[in-house]
């Protein structure tokens, strides 16, 4: 297990990994699909938006950040445009009203360069404070695309696996001492539990950055304590979503891992007043010891505005504050 | 003998590819003040016209509406629902999409139809005998939270009793064909029985219409032939997600029909005309071309619309070839 090198004894705050994207990006982002701005033109207000979300983290004194993905549109389809035998498909609904083009495999699976190294070396080199690398996991990249090619899911979750450890250790020579690879999917089907594990492995065996994953919308009691065999270092799970309901579970089976706790929930307009996100962290502390938490929002944040962001991120910083001291 | 298509009820709600996709715009401008709900109903009407149109057109028989107003197929029940306050979202089944959980916090009581005017406008731009589609009271119970009745049976018996009340309200509407959709039941044969009383409340008080029991997304064979004994005239079946359903089929009653979904609702690859026609002819043998209906596997909202709607033509294209 990798220890974080960070100032104090516990109770970091980090986040999942998307931020809201400001206006002036929605306009250039559309703008650059009607081919009326160049590729140039975006990046520098990718740039831009990216530094705006460095500070912002910096100014509230997040411990680790991230560069906010002003960059990605969809977490899968952001890889599967950069990856070969994966095509953009057509638009589906995920809920509400979110839509996202779904990949298509309809080859053999690999990558032909790195996809997210320039983006991590730009945004550390902005900050003192360790940027994570983010990446998503083989089984989500698989379950959230159609397969036309391949004859099983696991040939295809393994091809995957291998892509994004090839990811990661670039990730790691560029310097990145976190990683995360967001794994949302691995709740979904409990036969497919080894797989997730089985993919998991390829990819974080040959790292030494601490390394986490991040798993929401599932029936983590069905899961829970299988989970802990993810080779991971850290775990990020929802608790604002489930009203703090898997902490039961973490009376039977003691949690193993850092937990990334995640404790306002990014559905939802309101923001939790500090005193709920307290409550919440005292209670995670019954069963896990500050020196193995991370807090953090529910998930990544960039369905809600940016002034809702700043609002929910504000307000755990200062729940974790509250709660350091107490200690 | 033609062999008769249908649909399990979604439709994709995005336009065709480089058209105008006005339901998502219009819902982000009532966000931002800039659109009326009546702005949205109008989109509403307009897609559902649309996906009517291209369902008959690709030559489906019995058609839905869609679900253009749907966001999953319980909450626009339990929004009508005295008892019920919409929770937190969750993956809906192993798919890569959510649905709000309905939270049960009162008595249940039924607050008026929550889908009979859809069904009303669907019905009077169609053609063809447009399908209800309910969900059936067992998976509803299962995919919500309750915090009110602290029995299992009683809360979805509840259910039961307001979904009997919209099925004889869409029955005199007009429906002919109203569909119970019971996914949920796959994973918990324990529910069996429960399951028969609570589609025996829904279904007791109907005097003509033909009635659907759908289950979709995996096997049904751990609920054995006792399935066949539910007060439905139609049972209907995931054939791609669950392969051993062809076994259980085989034991369907002479007097109950089949609604066999051969077509992967749930993939891209296009399934090959040949391959539906033999699917038919062998599925024909089991349960009679008159008693037999082809479909999608589930609902077609999880594919993009032109593969929808390919899908739904190669179909259409294989029973009538098998039917000739």
């Amino acid at each position: 297990m990798t220890t974080p090198e960070l100032p104090g004894k516990g109770l970091w705050t980090t986040s999942v990994g998307s931020m809201p994207k400001p206006d002036y990006i929605l306009k250039a982002r559309s703008q650059y699909a009607r081919k009326e701005i160049d590729r140039s033109e975006l990046k520098e207000l990718e740039q831009k938006a990216t530094r705006e979300w460095i500070e912002f983290q910096e100014s509230i004194g997040t411990d680790v950040v991230v560069d906010g993905e002003m960059y990605r549109g969809d977490m899968v389809a952001f890889f599967a445009e950069e990856m070969p035998g994966l095509e953009i498909g057509g638009l589906v609904r995920s809920y509400g009203n979110r839509f996202y083009r779904k990949p298509i495999a309809t080859g053999p699976v690999g990558r032909d360069k790195p996809m997210t190294v320039e983006w991590w070396e730009y945004a550390q080199s902005l900050t003192e404070k360790p940027v994570k690398g983010m990446l998503t996991g083989p089984y989500t990249i698989c379950d959230w695309s159609f397969n036309e090619h391949y004859d099983s899911r696991r040939d295809f979750v393994l091809d995957l696996a291998k892509a994004i450890r090839d990811e990661a250790l670039d990730l790691e020579r560029a310097g990145a001492k976190y990683i995360q690879i967001d794994e949302p999917a691995a709740s979904t089907r409990m036969d497919e539990l080894d797989l997730v594990i089985e993919a998991m492995q390829i990819v974080t065996e040959p790292l030494e950055a601490h390394t986490i994953t991040h798993i929401c919308y599932g029936d983590f009691h069905r899961a829970y304590p299988k989970m802990l065999e993810i080779p991971v270092d850290q775990i990020d799970l929802e608790f604002a979503n489930s009203e703090y309901g898997l902490l039961e579970e973490f009376s039977d089976h003691p949690f193993t891992k850092y937990i990334g706790l995640g404790i306002s929930d990014v559905h939802t307009h309101e923001i939790e007043p500090v005193d709920e996100m307290v409550q919440g962290i005292r209670q995670t502390m019954k069963h896990i010891p500050p020196e193995r938490i991370f807090v953090d929002p529910d998930c990544g944040l960039k369905t809600r505005t940016t002034e809702e962001a700043k609002e929910k991120l504000s307000n755990i910083k200062k729940a974790v504050d509250v709660v350091k001291a107490e200690l | 003998m033609s062999i008769q298509t249908t649909v399990v009820g979604s439709y994709p709600k995005p336009p065709p590819e480089g058209r105008p996709f006005t339901i998502r715009k219009t819902k982000h401008a009532i966000e931002r003040g800039e659109a009326t709900p009546e702005d949205l109903e109008r989109a509403f009407d307009e897609h559902t016209r649309e996906v009517i149109a291209e369902q008959e057109a690709a030559g489906i028989d019995i058609i839905t509406d869609g679900h253009a107003r749907w966001d999953d197929i319980l909450t626009p029940f339990a929004r009508h629902m005295a008892g019920f306050q919409i929770g937190g979202l969750l993956r809906w089944f192993d798919n890569n999409v959510y649905y709000r959980r309905p939270i049960c916090t009162g008595k249940i009581e039924w607050r008026g139809p929550a889908t009979v005017d859809q069904f009303k406008f669907a019905q009077s731009v169609a053609t063809k005998p447009v399908k209800a589609v309910l969900p059936g009271a067992v998976t509803f119970a299962h995919m919500s939270v309750d915090e009110h009745y602290a029995d299992h049976e009683e809360f979805a018996m509840s259910i039961a009793r307001v979904l009997a009340q919209e099925a004889f309200e869409l029955e005199a509407a007009g429906a002919t064909y109203i569909q119970i959709d019971e996914p949920a039941l796959l994973e918990h044969p324990e529910d069996l029985r429960l399951a028969r009383e609570c589609t025996y409340i829904i279904t007791s008080e109907l005097k003509s219409a033909e009635t659907i029991l759908a289950t979709y997304f995996g096997d049904a064979k751990r609920l054995g032939p006792e399935l066949f004994d539910f007060s439905v005239a139609t049972f209907g079946f995931d054939l791609i997600s669950g392969p051993e359903n062809a076994v259980l089929v085989k034991e369907l009653p002479s007097e109950k029909k089949l609604q066999a979904g051969i077509v992967d609702a749930r993939n891209t690859r296009l399934e090959t005309e040949e391959d539906l026609e033999r699917s038919i002819i062998e599925l024909g043998e089991i349960a009679g071309a008159e008693s037999l209906s082809v479909s999608p596997s589930a609902g077609l909202e999880f594919l993009p619309r032109e593969k929808a709607r390919a899908k739904l033509e190669r179909l259409a294209n294989a029973a009538k070839k098998v039917g000739a």
